[in-house]
């Protein structure tokens, strides 16, 4: 009877997120437990992590959420189920970490471990896959993604997660974290914008010139592959050299190491995605089109402006896309030289072998460059106009 | 009125357009026709100066093209070109409005004015000002594109190969709208193509051009009649001739006395198309009517071949 094997049939990623989270529940320790901040853990499984009504709940929550990912298919379903689960275990490992913690012991630290990371895991496969197949249109997506941000933000402003050894690492440093925040978005930020302010007419020139077009692309893809630390490192001698030698930039904070030498780095790396997506983006117009515009009087610069940089804007806005991702991860580097941003975490966490400090820098990071592709990629549908959806 | 005088184009050693004169009256519809690579396209783009001429100037209404500065000039003259170049991220509306928003018309002036060449085109403004060229048919593009170079009354519209991406059926039927509209505004035209039919169709003068020299420029029917060279006669092509030259007269032209038997043909059909009712009838005479259904008289076989020769 084929109809009752097709509605009976199992769904290919779901069973997959249902073996996780099988994995998960049953043969993966919840959190880890350690006596000081940089001791070796000890790992907690689910049914000695948290009380039994805790328990029963993210039992039911996960088998629920598992038996949804293997036999229903409707998106909504999918989608609502992962979210519920989502709600359920991300404020249970929280509670779980005051409960794990003996009483009054303030040096004690928990942590997720690989049961609760891959519960989080397998429902956030399921909610992404759903929204996926949502296809939702870009107005939605910010939405969505608006939503998540709210989500995390109420969880951290309403303390349930503050018993949580990460939260312990960012509450002693508070006042650095914001600076280190502050510091990685201007390195990140100001770097892209600096790559559009010099890539744009860059890009632009070499579309007009066909002669200097393969040597800046060359040039620029040159610097591409060179390593980040390598260039971070090639960098601080002429700018010390600058520095000693040119009263002005050292007034202006300009140092062999430290932000500057990071900031050009990043800088450098941005301009081969912007100029190739500029000179890409103006190539694709059609020739018809501009011999239109030139044909019914349009100047030099009316065509650039009203005709082929609007064109060209879907294109060139992926070429800062890829920027801004870009960025954002790279920053991360430029703590080795002194430069700041949350790489200045991750670093100090492996030098102290403590991972939960390693994850305060991390986390932001990935976060930060998750949220960035998602807002430019519904930014770039929304330039499309005009063209076939 | 257009004048071409002595108009050359030379890119280093090659001779695209070789001193060539010619006349476009006011108010009439010159076709330029010829093989691909005669040069057709460099003449038609010297006239809004999208091409330098290398020697000779164009003068439009008396005016020398070169006195005026370029992009003024492209205002005041309309240009469609194959594949019309609409520009995508614009709607309807804002495409056909494009230059007089560069020539700083106020906004209701504009919005009038597209309406008024949305229902001239035929395209109701409601269901069409807002729509994206790709939500178009190509014969709607086609029609929006003329719409946008006629947006700002030129005198003078260049076209280039503006049906070569229609279907034969669509193609048609625009050939016939733009005569229409053409005869409304007065507006003279200067037309590309490689379509011999279609040069015959639209054009009151024909310009011969084959290798970047203009072989003939006459009427269609000396075209016919008195080709200059051979390859004028080869391209109009010797075995369409009778026909072409009675698809050019009308029945009025050949009307004897008397009557005939079967449905009347109308004064004002081409004797073409009134042969080739006579030939798919089996008769030899037909009755003419004039518009308003009245007989006036007969066509026979006869009388239209005797229009059909090549010496009248």
């Amino acid at each position: 009877m084929p109809s009752l094997r097709s509605a009976l049939s199992l769904d290919r990623l779901g069973s997959v997120i249902a073996v996780l989270i099988g994995v998960a529940l049953f043969a993966a320790p919840f959190v880890i437990y350690r006596a000081n901040r940089i001791a070796a853990g000890d790992g907690r499984m689910l049914v000695d992590a948290l009380p039994l009504p805790g328990v029963l709940a993210v039992m039911a929550a996960a088998l629920g959420v598992a038996l949804c990912a293997a036999l229903v298919r409707a998106p909504l379903i999918r989608l609502a189920a992962a979210s519920i689960g989502l709600c359920i275990i991300v404020p249970a490992v929280g509670w779980s970490a005051g409960f794990v913690t003996p009483d009054g012991n303030t040096f004690a630290r928990v942590s997720p471990s690989l049961g609760f990371w891959l519960l989080a895991l397998s429902f956030a496969l399921l909610a992404a896959d759903a929204l996926t197949r949502l296809n939702l249109g870009p107005w939605a997506r910010l939405a969505a993604i608006a939503i998540a941000a709210a989500a995390m933000a109420l969880l951290l402003a309403s303390g349930a997660w503050d018993d949580l050894s990460l939260l312990k690492e960012y509450a002693s440093r508070q006042d650095t974290f914001w600076r280190e925040a502050r510091q990685h978005l201007w390195l990140a930020f100001g770097s892209m914008a600096a790559a559009c302010l010099v890539g744009l007419p860059l890009g632009i020139l070499a579309h007009r010139m066909r002669r200097l077009r393969t040597p800046v692309l060359q040039g620029l893809s040159i610097v591409q592959t060179i390593p980040s630390i390598a260039l971070f490192g090639i960098l601080i001698a002429p700018l010390g050299y600058l520095a000693a030698h040119v009263p002005l930039l050292a007034a202006m904070g300009v140092r062999g190491i430290g932000a500057a030498p990071a900031f050009i780095a990043l800088l450098l790396y941005s301009l081969l995605p912007v100029v190739a997506n500029t000179v890409t983006g103006l190539n694709q117009v059609p020739a018809a089109v501009t011999d239109a515009a030139r044909g019914m009087g349009l100047s030099a610069r009316q065509r650039l402006w009203q005709v082929e940089l609007p064109l060209a804007l879907p294109v060139i806005l992926a070429g800062i896309r890829i920027v801004l991702v870009q960025n954002l991860g790279l920053a991360t580097v430029a703590a080795l030289i002194g430069g700041g941003g949350f790489g200045t975490f991750v670093f100090q966490g492996i030098g102290q072998t403590a991972i939960d400090l390693v994850l305060l820098g991390a986390i932001p990071t990935v976060a930060l460059s998750f949220a960035a592709a998602v807002i430019l990629d519904a930014i770039i549908d929304l330039t499309r106009r005009g063209s076939a959806a | 009125m257009i004048e071409i005088e002595h108009l050359t184009k030379r890119y280093d050693d090659t001779i695209v357009v070789d001193d060539v004169s010619l006349r476009v009256d006011e108010g009439t519809i010159a076709v330029v026709v010829g093989t691909s690579g005669a040069g057709k396209s460099t003449l038609l783009r010297m006239i809004n100066r999208l091409v330098e001429p290398s020697a000779g100037r164009v003068l439009i209404d008396g005016e020398d093209t070169m006195t005026i500065p370029e992009d003024e000039l492209r205002h005041r003259i309309g240009y469609v070109i194959q594949g019309y170049g609409l520009f995508p991220h614009r709607n309807v509306a804002e495409n056909i409005a494009t230059v007089p928003r560069l020539l700083g018309w106020d906004k209701r002036r504009i919005a009038a004015r597209v309406e008024e060449l949305l229902d001239l085109f035929q395209l109701d403004p409601a269901d069409f000002a807002r729509k994206f060229p790709h939500e178009l048919s190509g014969g709607q593009q086609q029609r929006v594109g003329v719409a946008r170079a006629l947006a700002a009354r030129p005198a003078v519209l260049l076209m280039d190969e503006p049906f070569g991406a229609l279907d034969p059926v669509i193609r048609s039927k625009a050939q016939d709208d733009l005569i229409a509209i053409q005869r409304r505004l007065g507006t003279t035209i200067v037309l590309v193509t490689h379509d011999m039919n279609e040069a015959f169709q639209l054009g009151d003068r024909i310009a011969v051009m084959d290798r970047a020299r203009l072989l003939q420029y006459a009427t269609p029917a000396e075209l016919l009649t008195r080709p200059a060279e051979d390859f004028v006669e080869q391209l109009v092509g010797t075995a369409e001739r009778p026909f072409r030259l009675l698809s050019l007269m009308r029945v009025q032209q050949a009307v004897e006395q008397g009557d005939a038997e079967g449905e009347p043909v109308l004064v004002t059909d081409s004797l073409r198309d009134a042969l080739s009712r006579l030939i798919w009838t089996g008769r030899d005479t037909l009755p003419v009517a004039d518009a308003s259904g009245a007989r006036v008289g007969r066509v026979s076989v006869k009388g239209i071949m005797a229009h059909g020769r090549a010496v009248a």
